[in-house]
């Protein structure tokens, strides 16, 4: 319920959505597993409204469907019709409800079948000699490229070299300013990078895809094409082959990408099928995108593995390498076993932490978020007095705050100072001002039009 | 938060009730066929909304209940359908496997000469079984513990054809208590929501009860071709959505109760001052707690009666075969030795107070 | 009128004694403005910061 109230819709993607134009969603909405996807990211009101007209032959007075909204949920209520009306699903038109048609179909479709669109994909046939991977390959393959790009990401900048993704995927960091060349040598993670690190797997993904999806024009690709793409990817089964051959040429250009990303598989000799993975498959759900990491059972992986103590003592059940190096940027780690890494959360581990740009928050809700299931019988969660501590080491990294700029002073007169201070506040310049001292202190990017003003005045009084 | 839901739903599939239904003389006939595609439609809009949701479908067949797909169950890959470009394969799956079990069980029915009562109550039952384990599963289990944010939100829809059968009103009313008490150890909610989805017959007396007690809502379809529409309203949105949109709920509800002893449905009744069983005439000894009733007081009972049948009792059902339930019986009753004529409440203007 | 050109450091009023008492070993103030606020010279600010962590983390103590 939150998501539907808060100002941003429940999805990123749905705010991208709502940039594009009419002519582009409502082609999008010709494929019924569009459709499906858009809908399953709406919040639940969003999908209840959408729901109750799907059905519905005529369109209908607002007032009708607005008397089944209790007064004190109207604002959620208007939130989600402004929704669903800049996804153009609804006409902006305030006095008859009614779904855009093409969408209605494509829904209808969607749920009692029919249709002849394809959208949600065609099996390949099956081929006695190749049989399809089984879903435990495609999460290795999946998991294997994930953990390739993350922990790239993690470790550039500490010198040691593991696998490089591919070209494209490090331009996509780079452009996501997730990573940057510094002085025109190696990628280096940026703070975005590392915050970036911390956020939950899907929230990851589905990062990358934007910024994948924003720099489509450029490559001149098709973006419904593209969308639609990732859409009927998403409504697709898991350990089932599908062909190319009905792809257009923009999706076929596009399986490259995900191959590099681990969001579909292919057989080097068999490039006329694909198989998508787990990252694909939820792309629209919530259930976890990544499988299993190594070694680790599937559930203590759902469900975290992190035993913070009050003594700072930090005990993460793992053995994946990228954990132990997403841990290792903010926590200083002792002793590494078999299944189990201590380490302690330090001023030091912190402050190093938070020069790379990393924030308290985050750093709470990255250990709230893995935290091992005997934790969750604490309230709260995390011990409090650590997560003061963190918040408390943010607080002094903060206690000098420096800004560059002019000082101006030794004005002739109060009329004078008063003239000019008035010009630069029009401007928003001003840092800091003392009118019984005759002096304010102006940004470096203000200087330039003060001094113009300054010189103009003089001028005009010579 | 989005939590994810899940739907359990009764399936009343009693072949005589449905042939009914179906004959052009009946109210507002729909066939068997029709309503299942209308069902079909809505239980697949269940899982679009949520790639999580979870969907459990309990049949009440003549003399037994059985549970005929589960979204838990691993998918059987003998009978998988051919993949299609056109179709998103979990929906057709699903379908395909609710309308096989649905045929299996209904052909395996044959044409018996009369039909056994259908088993209701033990759909109802392993409904509420099945949601008590999907939503405390591995709480229990030592230190697995899951978020609680990850478990489904319950609720059941009864779809009904067939009429009360007042002799199963004590278990039905043990379920709808069962079901408010069913408590997760998350307090967002207390209680499994039931809605009631009443397709053909006379108004259910106990299905409203079960609707109202566990603010699920009653709908009785007059308007056969709208079902879908039905459906969609009223019983997609998960109870917590039902505060943002709400969802139409009965106006009326009967409360009457079944009496122990004959289980008949009653407007007036003798209750038990000890431990609130109710008869439809007076007896000497209570059947449920074996209070013993003096017999001068059976008497002035018996001749302040309103209907002036002789008021020999019959002798009420040995007592063992009576469900110990204390709990049945919610009017409060002031407390005195004798069993006292109690008026029932008949609607829900004076009903719901005495009912909470 | 003039404009000098610098960096205003914005912070604590602990923190400011201890710039002032380092300001007394090598000067790098330009103008002392009010409790919270100090205007020093643009090319020193990495040095100043520098030394002010330095301090700072002496008043900081780790069990280890």
């Amino acid at each position: 319920m939150e998501t539907s109230s808060s100002d941003t819709p429940s999805h990123l993607l749905l705010a991208f959505l709502h940039s594009q134009s009419q002519t582009a969603l409502t082609r999008l909405y010709q494929r019924p597993s569009a459709c499906l996807s858009i809908f399953r990211l709406l919040g639940p009101l969003e999908r209840q409204i959408v729901m109750n007209l799907l059905w519905l032959e005529s369109v209908i007075p607002a007032a009708t469907m607005a008397a089944w909204v209790p007064q004190d949920s109207r604002q959620a209520y208007e939130h989600s019709l402004s929704i669903l009306s800049r996804l153009h699903l609804l006409p902006r038109s305030a006095a008859k409800l009614a779904l855009n048609s093409t969408l209605k179909t494509g829904l209808r479709h969607a749920i009692v079948g029919g249709g002849s669109s394809g959208s949600f994909g065609v099996p390949a046939n099956s081929d006695e000699s190749h049989p399809p991977p089984s879903v435990e390959t495609l999460d290795a393959y999946a998991l294997e490229r994930w953990e390739t790009i993350l922990h790239y990401m993690v470790s550039s900048g500490t010198g040691r070299s593991p696998t490089k993704p591919s070209q494209a995927v490090l331009v996509l960091l780079q452009r996501s300013g997730l990573m940057a060349s510094v002085h025109g040598g190696a990628l280096q993670i940026t703070s975005l990078g590392f915050q970036f690190l911390l956020h939950p797997p899907h929230a990851q993904l589905w990062e990358l895809l934007l910024q994948y999806l924003r720099m489509v024009e450029e490559r001149q690709m098709d973006l419904v094409e593209v969308l639609s793409f990732l859409f009927m990817l998403s409504t697709m089964e898991l350990g089932r082959e599908y062909s190319v051959e009905h792809l257009s040429a923009t999706q076929t250009a596009m399986l490259e990408d995900l191959r590099d990303y681990g969001i579909i598989w292919q057989r080097k000799t068999s490039p006329t099928r694909f198989c998508p993975t787990r990252l694909a498959t939820t792309l629209t759900s919530s259930s976890p995108p990544l499988p299993t990491a190594a070694g680790v059972t599937s559930s203590s992986q759902a469900q975290g593995f992190i035993i913070l103590e009050t003594n700072y003592r930090l005990y993460a059940y793992t053995d994946n390498p990228l954990q132990t190096a997403v841990l290792n940027l903010f926590v200083s780690l002792k002793s590494r076993f078999p299944n189990l890494v201590v380490g302690a959360i330090t001023r030091e581990s912190v402050k190093k932490a938070l020069a790379n740009g990393i924030t308290a928050d985050q750093i709470i809700s990255y250990l709230t978020t893995h935290a091992h299931p005997q934790m969750r019988k604490n309230k709260p969660l995390l011990p409090v007095t650590v997560q003061d501590q963190i918040r408390l080491w943010e607080l002094e990294k903060n206690r000098m705050k420096s800004q560059e700029g002019y000082l101006y002073t030794a004005f002739a007169s109060q009329a004078d100072y008063e003239y000019v201070l008035h010009y630069a506040k029009q401007l928003g310049v001003v840092l800091w001002e003392s009118s019984p001292r005759r002096c304010f202190f102006g940004t470096l990017e203000g200087h330039p039009n003060i001094r113009g003003f300054i010189e103009r005045r003089t001028a005009g009084h010579a | 938060m989005d939590k994810p839901s899940h739907l359990s739903i009764v399936l009343d599939l009693s072949p005589k009730q449905w042939h009914l239904a179906a004959q052009p003389g009946s109210p507002h006939p729909i066939t068997l066929a029709t309503f299942l595609s209308h069902l079909l439609a809505f239980l697949n809009a269940h899982i679009a909304c949520k790639d999580e949701n979870s969907l459990a479908i309990f049949g009440a067949l003549p003399g037994k209940s059985i549970l005929l797909y589960s979204s838990a169950a691993p998918v059987d890959d003998g009978d998988t359908e051919p993949a299609d470009a056109n179709t998103y394969r979990p929906f057709k799956l699903m379908d395909s496997i609710i309308m096989k079990s649905i045929t299996r069980e209904i052909d395996a029915l044959g044409e018996p000469e009369t039909e056994e009562p259908i088993g209701f109550v033990g759909a109802l039952t392993k409904a509420l079984c099945y949601i008590n384990r999907v939503t405390t599963s591995n709480t229990t289990s030592g230190d697995r513990g899951v978020d609680p944010a990850t478990l489904p939100d319950p609720r059941i829809l009864i779809i009904s054809v067939s009429p009360d059968q007042s002799s199963s009103y004590i278990s039905v009313m043990n379920s709808i208590f069962s079901a408010q008490k069913l408590a997760s150890f998350d307090l967002f909610y207390q209680k499994v929501t039931i809605d009631v989805c009443k397709i053909f017959g006379a108004e259910s007396v106990f299905l409203q009860q079960a609707a109202h007690l566990t603010g699920g809502s009653y709908i009785d379809v007059d308007r056969p071709d709208a079902l879908l529409q039905y459906l969609m309203m009223s019983f997609l949105a998960p109870p917590g959505l039902r505060q943002l949109i709400t969802v139409p709920t009965q106006d009326k509800i009967d409360f009457r109760a079944a009496c122990f002893c004959h289980k008949n449905i009653v407007d007036i009744a003798f209750i038990c001052s000890v431990c609130l069983s109710i008869f439809c005439s007076p007896v000497p000894v209570c059947s449920t707690c074996r209070t013993k009733f003096p017999i001068k007081t059976l008497q002035r009972l018996n001749a302040s009666r309103p209907n002036t049948t002789p008021g020999t009792p019959r002798p009420p059902t040995p007592a063992n075969s009576l469900p110990r339930s204390t709990s049945i019986a919610p009017q409060s009753l002031p407390r005195s030795t004798s069993i006292v004529p109690q008026s029932l409440p008949r609607n829900a203007s004076n009903g719901a107070s005495t009912l909470r | 009128m003039k404009a000098i050109r610098g960096v205003l450091l914005t912070c604590d009023s602990a923190v400011k004694q201890i710039l002032l008492t380092m300001n007394e070993k090598q000067s790098f103030i330009i103008e002392d403005l009010d409790d919270h606020h100090l205007v020093i010279k643009a090319d020193e600010e990495w040095r100043v910061k520098r030394e002010l962590e330095a301090e700072l983390e002496k008043n900081t103590y780790s069990l280890e």
